[in-house]
């Protein structure tokens, strides 16, 4: 449920290093919180993000959730799927779920992201989803 | 708080991997396999609820239905044994202290539900008439959607069909009543609490998908069927909460009445359907173009038509069917169309 291959935030990102960018998508853990994901509203390319700063937000039947960037840099793309499937965050949060690729100011930030063991320790100590 | 009540299907709902959250003091599923997919399922085959945490007190004696009939909104004593009704009970400022559900047993025997968290204060206002009330410990599995009838017949053959609002106690006590929360085709079965895993493992075995009381929440939104403690409650009276239907305004007595007849309308309820992709929730804001007017009080996403749908009260006389409104969220502001529920096709008389 949290290939090693990508690193993790608190606040339940994921991100996949891919060159100078890195493509940032939800964990399972925060789909399976959430529930049913309806919208999914993200920024389009050319806008500025700040790492641990939010840049969109995740609805869900019962909710709504921030979604933190894990780094800072300039989104370069987003998931135009998710406009009208946004379901795929919950059926495919590692692939098909992607939300945007942001291009890196730093490639140092990445040193400060949680790997995937470090993340699922962290989950131990947050509550259950409710 | 008091510590939570459980089901006597609360070893099944884990054994399927439910989410349980806690509800009107009990621990209740909130959903299985995901409340999109279970209100699927009631709107186009079959789901079955746990309402356990559903009131039951049976009103006892031959004045059973008078009794009721002076205390509650609507007509009881008119029922004949076999037969359900909708009704409000109302305290001295013709507040909604509840909304319930009559079924008429027997001539001395009348069950009410009432919703979990007024229970005891249903049982209190209903006694004060001088009825004989006592609670039963009942479990309440909910039978809902297009195939609950031949569901139904496979798990209770004797079951006599029943009419919208009709109920029927089999042989064995078991009762049977065509009712809910849904809008489909649906029953409802109260059963002592013995029964009640083999009445649910039986209902799953013929087909119908467990749902949790978070796909309750969705169906009852697209009907526009009010939740009390969201939509209504002791500060709102019936005429507000477009409720009028269910006062008897003919009766000579019912506990609310004097108030209930020389209260204005302080608020107005109204449906609104979304036409921004912005979901409605709890105490947003309704504005007449950049006029605030009202608050959300239930907004969700409807999986049926896939946009947010919301009950809101909005001063009386502000707004009219078709009107452009805004609901301001968070940061967002979106465009919405007051709309009479329900807000989906949906018919609880239809025969499945």
């Amino acid at each position: 449920m949290y290939p090693d291959d990508l690193k993790y935030t608190k606040e339940h990102e994921w991100a996949r290093v891919d060159g100078n960018a890195v493509v940032v998508g939800i964990t399972y853990f925060a789909q399976d919180a959430l529930g049913d994901i309806v919208y999914v509203d993200l920024p389009g390319p050319g806008t500025d993000v700040s790492a641990l700063q939010p840049f969109g937000e995740v609805e869900s039947t019962k909710s709504v959730s921030d979604i933190y960037s894990p780094v800072t840099g300039r989104i370069v793309e987003r998931n135009a799927a998710l406009e009208d499937s946004p379901e795929l965050v919950n059926q495919d949060p590692y692939d098909g779920g992607w939300m945007v690729r942001i291009e890196l100011s730093s490639a140092s930030e990445l040193d400060g992201l949680l790997s995937a063991s470090e993340y699922q320790k962290f989950l131990e100590t947050e509550d259950e989803p409710k | 708080m008091t510590a939570l009540k459980y089901s006597p299907l609360d070893d099944r709902h884990r054994a399927l991997g439910a989410r349980m959250g806690a509800f009107g003091g009990w621990e209740m599923p909130i959903s299985y396999a995901g409340t999109i997919t279970e209100h699927t399922a009631v709107r186009q085959r079959a789901g079955v609820f746990d309402v356990s945490h559903l009131g039951k007190l049976l009103v006892r004696g031959d004045g059973a239905r008078e009794d009721l009939d002076r205390a509650l909104t609507n007509r009881v004593a008119d029922l004949e044994p076999g037969q359900a009704r909708y009704s409000l009970i109302l305290n001295d400022d013709a507040g909604i202290i509840d909304d319930l559900i009559v079924y008429v047993l027997a001539p001395d025997r009348v069950l009410v539900v009432p919703n979990a968290a007024n229970v005891d204060l249903v049982r209190d206002r209903v006694a004060s008439v001088g009825a004989k009330v006592e609670p039963l410990d009942w479990a309440t599995p909910a039978l809902q959607g297009p195939r609950a009838r031949a569901i139904l017949n496979a798990v209770f053959p004797k079951a006599p069909a029943l009419p919208y609002l009709g109920v029927a106690e089999l042989d064995d006590g078991i009762v049977i009543a065509r009712t809910g929360y849904t809008g489909e085709h649906g029953y409802e079965i109260f059963c002592p609490p013995g029964d009640a895993v083999r009445i649910w493992d039986a209902i799953l075995a013929e087909g119908a998908e467990p749902c949790g009381l978070a796909a309750r929440d969705t169906l009852r939104l697209e009907m526009g069927y009010p939740l009390h403690g969201s939509d209504i409650d002791q500060r709102t009276t019936p005429r507000e909460a477009g409720l009028g239907w269910a006062v008897a305004k003919a009766k000579s007595e019912y506990l609310g009445k004097e108030a209930y007849e020389s209260h204005p309308p302080r608020k107005q309820i109204t449906g609104i359907l979304m036409k921004d992709k912005v979901i409605p929730r709890h105490d947003a804001r309704v504005l007449l173009g950049t006029r605030p007017i009202g608050t959300v009080t239930s907004g969700t996403f409807s999986p049926t038509l896939r946009i947010g749908i919301a009950l809101a009260y909005v001063e009386p006389g502000s707004v009219s069917e078709g009107d452009d409104v805004n609901v301001e969220i968070r940061s967002k502001v979106g465009n919405g169309v007051v709309k009479k529920p329900p807000f989906v096709g949906s018919d609880p008389r239809s025969e499945g």
